[in-house]
């Protein structure tokens, strides 16, 4: 996928070519727009947050230490943001967390696109606590290492892996309570 | 049921990896976002020297340097105006402030008693609340606190507690942030209203 640096259009930008931009979000937006949908239970959610992110790292690319590196900061930069929509919209007493009337008005918007498999595992995900739903999609979509994922979170490995394994017994939990039903 | 297990799994992942369609307008909206943005404009010598901006300058190190800047600065300045006296101070000002202003350490402290985890985020850590340099510690009571090395200058900051609640400090003047209206304080390092 990154088939070529990203220090080159990164460079191009900070000259004031602000169309290079575009290059990066095509680049990344697809790939971390699962992430974030998977984080935040919707894509109404998810676009905000990724496009929030796209938006403070074009703010901030003079600060981007390692412009090779483009995607590792801007995916840094949008998990701090899906925390920050999530709390927001928890807040808001909006949240998707144990809202069964609201994921179920959720996935019946868009009953084509979408199996009832993986209706079942977005409304498994949205039941995980935030911190567990986070290392689970880190370790899982993301396949990252738990070192990675430590330096990513600022969460130590232990307390990652402690995170992942309760997140795959309770999505293990929910979803064969929905296969043996 | 391990060999399920793993298979659950596995599916799991393999279904999360589907794309996600994005609206059709979603490169569209960032770009227009972005183009509402101050550019990047990497300057010239003189651009820089003649925009007003902090300057730091490591006492050794960069010494000389600051001094053949300020020499040139004047020169040109002098060069280019009939009178010193109608020159705009503004670069001036920035080139020639006596003693240059060093970071500070600055403590944060915020009474929290039900947190699990208080970071302080700022325009100086990049509003990052996984910077390890600004990590509160408890201190007991509820207490917790950190202390940093800031920048001179007027920056705006945050506590964010349990990785997720953001409280501005209710000690210090508060900041609006116009893009996301999230609570904001703000502190000036360095100047005489601290």
């Amino acid at each position: 996928m990154e088939s070529s640096s990203d220090a080159p259009i990164v460079t191009r930008v900070l000259r004031g070519d602000v169309e290079a931009y575009a290059d990066l979000v095509g680049r990344y937006r697809d790939r971390y727009a699962r992430y974030a949908f998977h984080m935040l239970g919707n894509r109404e959610d998810a676009e905000e947050a990724l496009q929030d992110a796209f938006t403070r790292a074009y703010r901030s690319l003079a600060r981007c230490e390692d412009p090779d590196r483009f995607g590792a900061w801007l995916f840094r930069i949008l998990v701090n943001r899906c925390r920050t929509v999530g709390a927001r919209r928890a807040r808001r007493s909006r949240t998707f967390v144990a809202d069964e009337a609201a994921l179920l008005d959720a996935s019946e918007e868009h009953p084509a696109e979408r199996s009832a498999w993986s209706e079942e595992i977005e409304r498994a995900l949205a039941r995980l606590r935030p911190e567990q739903r986070e290392a689970f999609l880190l370790k899982y979509l993301e396949e990252l290492g738990y070192d990675e994922m430590s330096r990513l979170t600022g969460a130590g490995v232990s307390a990652l892996k402690m995170r992942v394994m309760r997140a795959c017994e309770r999505l293990r939990e929910l979803l064969s309570e929905v296969y043996s039903a | 049921m391990p060999e399920n297990d793993e298979l659950n799994l596995e599916q799991i992942s393999r279904e999360l990896r589907e794309p996600v369609a994005l609206d059709a307008s979603f490169d569209a909206r960032v770009m227009a976002g972005v183009r509402g943005l101050p550019r990047h404009v990497r300057r010239g010598v003189w651009s820089r020297l003649t925009t007003p901006r902090t300057v730091k300058v490591r006492p050794l190190s960069w010494a000389a340097l600051a001094a053949a800047l300020v020499f040139v600065a004047g020169v040109a300045a002098l060069a280019a105006y009939p009178s010193a006296g109608e020159v705009s101070r503004r670069p001036v000002v920035a080139l020639f402030q006596p003693t240059p202003r060093a970071p500070q350490r600055v403590q944060f402290v915020i009474v929290a008693p039900s947190a699990r985890k208080v970071a302080v985020v700022g325009d100086f850590n990049g509003w990052d609340p996984e910077h390890a340099a600004y990590q509160a510690l408890h201190r007991g009571g509820g207490v917790w606190s950190v202390t940093a090395q800031l920048p001179a200058g007027h920056h705006r900051y945050s506590f964010v507690v349990d990785d997720s609640v953001w409280m501005a400090d209710p000690t210090a003047p508060r900041a609006i942030d116009k893009d996301y209206g999230l609570p904001n304080s703000a502190i000036v390092v360095g100047g005489s209203t601290q």
